[in-house]
């Protein structure tokens, strides 16, 4: 769980336009370079974030099976998550986590070892070609430590984000759950609560997480690798011992033979 | 900043050919010194020789690696800046370099067989890490079966007997080597069912994909045909097997990225 006074923001899908304030606020606050983009037949431009883009909205559109027409948004990002797949693999300690429970990388410190950007599940940290070191959002942590909001929470033109401690910006994604609820939103839910920890960035969403292609059940990068380290041990033990005993055994058998 | 760039076909932040070549030196000649040790350690000559070779495939493999990063002049980073428990890279740089000091002992000093026994450790971390670091990352493909390590182990022990019988073609290697192929063979395709479900677009690359020419090359060039010359031509078999080894890292490594 983040501790109550960390740094949050939420992001309420049922208020949200999907008309990207916050992913244009974030370039030009964060000073990203622009992208060459083309026309894949969906408003999600570039399609995934980028070392270069650290907010991309997605955009779901169909037909219900009742027929129904959807279009769903959601802002793709960084979640601060407290038990960081980033930060338990990063083995410099680039990747960290600062005062707030903010997730951010040391320039400086990481080698480019790329290891972060296998181990987040969010696709949210990337590799900068030209610099050989990593980027991702960072909360505008140079905004929030002097007690401003982050870009893309003061862009927004409908309030779908909101910035606040993490105390306040839970009740306030509880609060707009039961809201939606009550409105006939059978399937809203909060996503980020259980997720690693816990993450710094909460959703209200008004469709299932696998609708906007959320992974759920993630698994902590620590437990990922105990997994590894115990299936490694076993296999080179059965390994091992398999294979003596198949060599050698047949050699004793042999020798008993002559 | 200095940054190294890298023939790598599916762009640079990915991991890539630099990493296979580095898995496969580990792989192959960590496997033959772990073979000499448990099944010729009273050849000390066989012992010693396999530990040079190892010895260099993991010193030229840690090279490798340096290149592979980003900003490879920061590498010491991996080394001075704390302690990192949780990352498999971290450890892995570790192991590599107590193992590589390891083997150089053993290679230029005459040692007891425990001291050859517990660098054989240090060296079955060193290949087992590899599988163990995949495992940590968010990738289905290879996080999704906790059969990585046993098929890592088991082609080291594959391509570690080939390359012993390239010099030293004794029977119970053969033997040996059928064996591990034979299990090698059987956890591959239970890890490919077993992941299916889940990394199905990485399977599918594999088996009818842009991988597939490593993957069948592999099942055919790299492992039935030189069980199938085992018993034919020694020389030939431990060469065909040895390209399989290599083609079995570079699809694992390029399928969990697809
Ligand atoms: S979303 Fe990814 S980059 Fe952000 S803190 Fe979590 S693991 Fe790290
Ligand atoms: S790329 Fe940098 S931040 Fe990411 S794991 Fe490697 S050293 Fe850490």
């Amino acid at each position: 769980m983040p501790n109550p006074n960390d740094f949050a923001i939420l992001f309420d899908a049922s208020r949200c336009i999907g008309c990207k304030a916050c992913q244009v606020a974030c370039k030009q606050w964060n000073d990203l370079e622009a992208e060459k983009t083309e026309n894949r037949g969906s408003y999600a431009n570039p399609p995934r974030l980028t070392a270069h883009t650290w907010i991309s909205m997605r955009y779901y559109e169909g037909l219900r099976p009742d027929g129904d027409p959807y279009f769903d948004f959601i802002r793709g990002s960084c979640m601060h998550c407290t038990h960081a797949p980033c930060v338990a693999s990063c083995p410099t300690g680039a990747m960290a986590h600062r005062e707030g429970g903010v997730v951010t990388v040391d320039e400086k410190t990481c080698i480019g070892c790329r290891f972060c950007v296998q181990a987040c599940p969010y696709e949210a940290v990337h590799f900068d070609e030209a610099k050989g070191v990593v980027h991702k959002c960072t909360m505008c942590y140079d905004r929030i430590s002097n007690g401003d909001q982050p870009a893309c929470v003061k862009a927004c033109p409908t309030d779908a984000l909101t910035f606040g401690t993490y105390q306040e910006i839970r009740a306030l994604a509880e609060e707009r759950l039961r809201v939606l609820k009550e409105r006939g939103y059978a399937r809203a839910n909060v996503y980020g609560l259980a997720e690693l920890g816990g993450t710094h960035i909460l959703y209200v969403l008004t469709e299932h997480p696998s609708q906007y292609d959320l992974p759920k059940a993630v698994r902590e990068a620590e437990k990922r690798a105990a997994t590894g380290w115990l299936s490694a041990g076993i296999a080179a033990a059965v390994l091992g011992a398999g294979l003596k005993f198949i060599v050698e055994r047949r050699e004793a058998l042999k020798g008993g033979g002559q | 900043m200095i940054t190294v760039n890298f023939p790598n076909p599916i762009g640079e932040e990915h991991w890539g050919l630099w990493i296979v070549f580095y898995f496969f030196l580990a792989g192959a000649t960590g496997g033959a010194y772990l073979l000499s040790v448990l099944f010729y350690g009273k050849d000390q000559g066989l012992v010693r020789r396999s530990a040079l070779w190892a010895f260099l495939g993991v010193a030229v493999g840690a090279g490798l690696l340096v290149i592979d990063l980003g900003q490879p002049l920061r590498f010491l980073n991996l080394f001075l800046n704390g302690f990192h428990p949780a990352s498999v890279m971290w450890l892995g740089s570790w192991f590599l370099v107590l193992a590589g000091a390891g083997l150089l002992w053993v290679y230029l000093r005459p040692t007891s067989r425990g001291v050859q026994q517990g660098v054989a450790v240090l060296v079955a971390l060193v290949v087992g890490y590899t599988a163990v670091l995949l495992m940590q990352t968010a990738k289905p493909f290879w996080n999704a079966s906790p059969l990585l390590p046993w098929l890592f182990l088991a082609s080291a022990a594959t391509a570690g007997g080939a390359l012993l019988q390239l010099w030293y073609p004794h029977e119970k290697l053969s033997r040996l080597v059928t064996a591990s192929a034979l299990a090698e063979g059987a956890v591959l395709a239970l890890h490919l069912i077993w992941t299916y479900p889940v990394a199905t677009p990485g399977v599918l690359a594999l088996l009818v994909g842009p991988l597939a020419w490593a993957f069948w090359g592999f099942v055919v060039v790299g492992w039935g045909l030189p069980l199938f010359l085992e018993r034919r031509n020694v020389a030939l078999a431990a060469l065909l097997t040895l390209v399989g080894a290599f083609l079995l890292r570079y699809f694992v490594v390029m399928a969990g990225q697809v």
